[in-house]
């Protein structure tokens, strides 16, 4: 079984700053991490390597600083790594990004499985997944959250959806992004790191695989972000104050109305 | 001793020293000062008067004030202590350095902050961290403890093992004396050796020598890498056992040695829903290092790994970025959380003994468990022989038969700690919670030592009476 695992290096964002004039997120001095998100595709293809056998190659586009998190996947137990990295792929957009990625895929050999994100922390858009799918023209299970049965040409699985869960079977290949529940992932061990450490990564320009330069980067982007602004907070709070006995009657009295206006009751 | 209550009189008194905004009297308001971090229906104590002086000068009157009218004072920090070090015992006057959290000065050449004792320590840290400095006086409540309780009662922590406690990185203090002088002891002078180190006395002694008004604190160049190993052992004893081994084979002196037993992994994971691989181990370090240089590092965290695998270890995790060692360390730091959910009632307890020790100590602590039936989990700071074995209330035990059990168990597990070298708090005093055991483990020379200190000091016992031990 060869599993592919696209990620994405993210900004650690639990402890981020905003510049208040500009509206965007300060980076100076953020630690960049693996999309946490990926890491539960990361976990998913493990345990499937660990009991069908195979082999897993982890992708990522970026600058060549990304090659940290495709060690820490390989660190977790992924076999090998592509970095691709340039200039020319510079302000790709979720549809360039899914090109490129796709034709990564494409030279990188032949393949039995893709796992993703759900999405990723900083984006937040969820499309790079489902994009790949459709470049590849692979079938595509978005939100699933457990794997049922893997065969030799398809598998089946649960996803999340609104109402409840509903099962997929897919043939294979086929490209599954994860959500949190479907696993919990691991942590690297130290053989893993020295592992990952002496492995010589694929770095891949856009000389080294066949890729239309046109679709690439800011330029082939079909989407611009435009503006970005941040939400206003407008909450109406009101404080009902209660002293006594007596006003605690004419407070609870205030509160039920209240309830009852905003149809909470 | 019998102490005089607070009169309106001295209330207004109090007013005109402070200001009327700065004296509480409102009922509602003083109950949050009648506790800290330990159990409130056990030791908790109701103030007559909460004061927020602004000054050292206040504080003096204050002070002299309560001396004249024979009123016991109990100085306050941010109230996060674990030992009833904050909690008037017999009610009287409060002063809270609450209002008292100005920065004075940032002296970037001699790498020392003054700071007034009302500031949160964490938020020193912020401070200076883009300067690449930081403040090595580093407990575990860093987020919410104020630097003069930090002082008061010389914290540790978790990074203690190479940095050591909070007391190596004072530089001198402005003190109110129980009597109401102000006395500045030592400066901004890395050796003095004029006199007594009266500054050394009063880091520690909670309270009850006087209370801090300024401090100098001592910086360190901020480490830019860190990196945490979680090492799975198969039972306490291969555990414990590395302690040693990781300074001595590996030549390396790590930022600290954290140990948890499974009770105390199972029970935070659990809580946590972390799904670390805790069944097939009896024991685990979580130990960091950290420097200025990436690779060595990385290199030491290596080195120490390798290690731990040659002595036995089941399996050694790497953490070395936010996400993971965030995992880690928050099983650490939400045990006692976790217990609480299990069972609300606890004596968290901070014994140390000589790190060699510790594989003794902890069978007896398991025999202690099954004598009362209760749960005994052990955690704490390995590389510094301090484990919080804390005793957990037993669901099944009606409160009165806890209190018992409680205060038998204690004997047992400080007299077992004595008996290894060892002695009843490493980190978070004696106060009022621990007091009845100081003859436990005091020399009864270096008990009436103490207490002629304090005579010296406090001659009408005013100072935060009650606390480590008692005048008869």
């Amino acid at each position: 079984m060869n599993i592919i695992i696209p990620i994405k290096q993210v900004p650690e964002t639990s402890n981020v700053k905003m510049d208040e004039e500009t509206g965007t997120m300060v980076r100076d001095g953020v630690e960049s991490i693996v999309n946490p998100l990926d890491l539960y595709a990361i976990e998913t293809g493990i345990q499937l390597k660990e009991e069908f056998g195979g082999k897993i190659t982890v992708i990522t586009m970026g600058p060549p600083s990304a090659e940290k998190a495709l060690r820490e996947a390989i660190s977790m137990g992924c076999d090998d790594g592509i970095l691709l990295s340039g200039r020319e792929f510079a302000g790709s957009d979720t549809w360039a990004t899914s090109y490129a990625l796709s034709q990564v895929i494409r030279e990188a050999g032949k393949f039995d499985l893709i796992l993703a994100g759900e999405r990723a922390t900083d984006g937040d858009t969820g499309q790079v997944g489902p994009g790949i799918a459709s470049f590849l023209g692979l079938p595509l299970a978005t939100y699933t959250s457990k794997i049922v049965e893997l065969t030799k040409d398809s598998i089946t699985v649960e996803r999340l959806i609104e109402e409840g869960y509903e099962t997929l079977r897919l043939p294979l290949p086929a490209l599954l992004t994860v959500v949190k529940e479907i696993s919990y992932p691991r942590l690297p061990t130290l053989r893993g790191k020295q592992r990952a450490k002496k492995l010589k990564l694929k770095q891949w320009s856009s000389e080294d695989i066949e890729i239309d330069r046109a679709n690439l980067g800011l330029k082939g982007s079909p989407t611009r972000v435009v503006k970005i602004t941040r939400p206003k907070v407008t909450r109406n709070g009101e404080f009902i104050k209660v002293v006594d006995e007596e006003s605690l009657e004419t407070a609870v009295e205030r509160l039920v109305k209240f309830l009852q206006e905003k149809e909470i009751v | 001793m019998k102490y005089n209550p607070v009169t309106k009189d001295i209330i207004d008194e109090l007013r005109e020293i402070v200001g009327v905004k700065n004296v509480i009297t409102d009922r509602e308001k003083l109950e949050a000062y009648s506790h800290d971090e330990t159990p409130a229906e056990q030791y908790a104590h109701m103030p007559e008067v909460v004061v927020t002086p602004g000054s050292a000068e206040e504080i003096s009157r204050i002070v002299k004030l309560a001396n004249r009218e024979l009123i016991p004072l109990t100085p306050r920090g941010a109230g996060s202590g674990l030992s009833g070090g904050a909690i008037p015992q017999y009610g009287g006057i409060v002063i809270s350095v609450e209002k008292m959290n100005k920065v004075i000065e940032i002296d970037y050449d001699n790498m020392m902050m003054v700071l007034e004792p009302g500031i949160v320590t964490n938020s020193v840290n912020e401070m200076i961290k883009d300067k690449g400095l930081f403040f090595a006086g580093y407990p575990m409540s860093v987020e919410t403890c104020y630097l003069g309780g930090n002082i008061a009662e010389n914290a540790g922590g978790g990074k203690a093992v190479k940095y050591g406690v909070t007391g190596r990185y004072i530089m001198g203090l402005e003190l109110v004396t129980p009597t109401g002088e102000i006395v500045e002891l030592g400066g901004k002078r890395v050796k003095d050796v004029t006199g007594y180190d009266l500054k050394q006395l009063i880091i520690g002694s909670e309270g009850t020598l006087g209370i801090v008004t300024k401090a100098i604190i001592k910086l360190l160049p901020l480490p830019t890498d860190k990196v945490d190993l979680l090492v799975l052992f198969k039972d306490v004893r291969s555990a414990i056992a590395m302690v040693p081994k990781i300074m001595t084979g590996g030549r390396i002196i790590p930022t600290g040695i954290e140990f948890m037993d499974k009770l105390s992994v199972k029970t935070s994971c659990e809580y946590l829903n972390e799904h670390l691989p805790y069944q097939e181990a009896g024991a685990m370090l979580l130990i960091e290092v950290d420097g200025n240089r990436a690779e060595q590092v990385e290199a030491d965290a290596e080195t120490i790994g390798e290690l731990c695998l040659e002595n036995g270890a089941i399996e050694v995790y790497v953490a070395d970025n936010y996400t993971t060692q965030e995992r880690v360390w928050s099983v650490r730091r939400n045990i006692a959380e976790a217990f609480k959910v299990y069972s609300p009632h606890q004596s968290l307890e901070d014994i140390v003994v000589p790190i060699a020790s510790i594989p003794d100590l902890i069978p007896e602590l398991e025999r202690i468990s099954k004598k009362y039936e209760i749960q005994v989990p052990c955690y704490g700071h390995a590389g510094d022989g301090n484990l919080h074995a804390t005793l957990v209330k037993n669901p099944q035990h009606t409160m009165e038969e806890w209190y018992e059990i409680e205060e038998k168990a204690l004997r047992e597990i400080y007299t077992v700690t004595k008996n290894l070298g060892g002695t009843i708090s490493g980190e978070h005093g004696i106060g009022s919670k621990r007091k009845s055991f100081m003859e436990l483990v005091a020399d009864p020379v270096e008990l009436e030592l103490m207490r002629k200190i304090k005579k010296a000091f406090d001659p009408n016992n005013i100072m935060n009476p009650g606390k480590i031990f008692d005048f008869d």
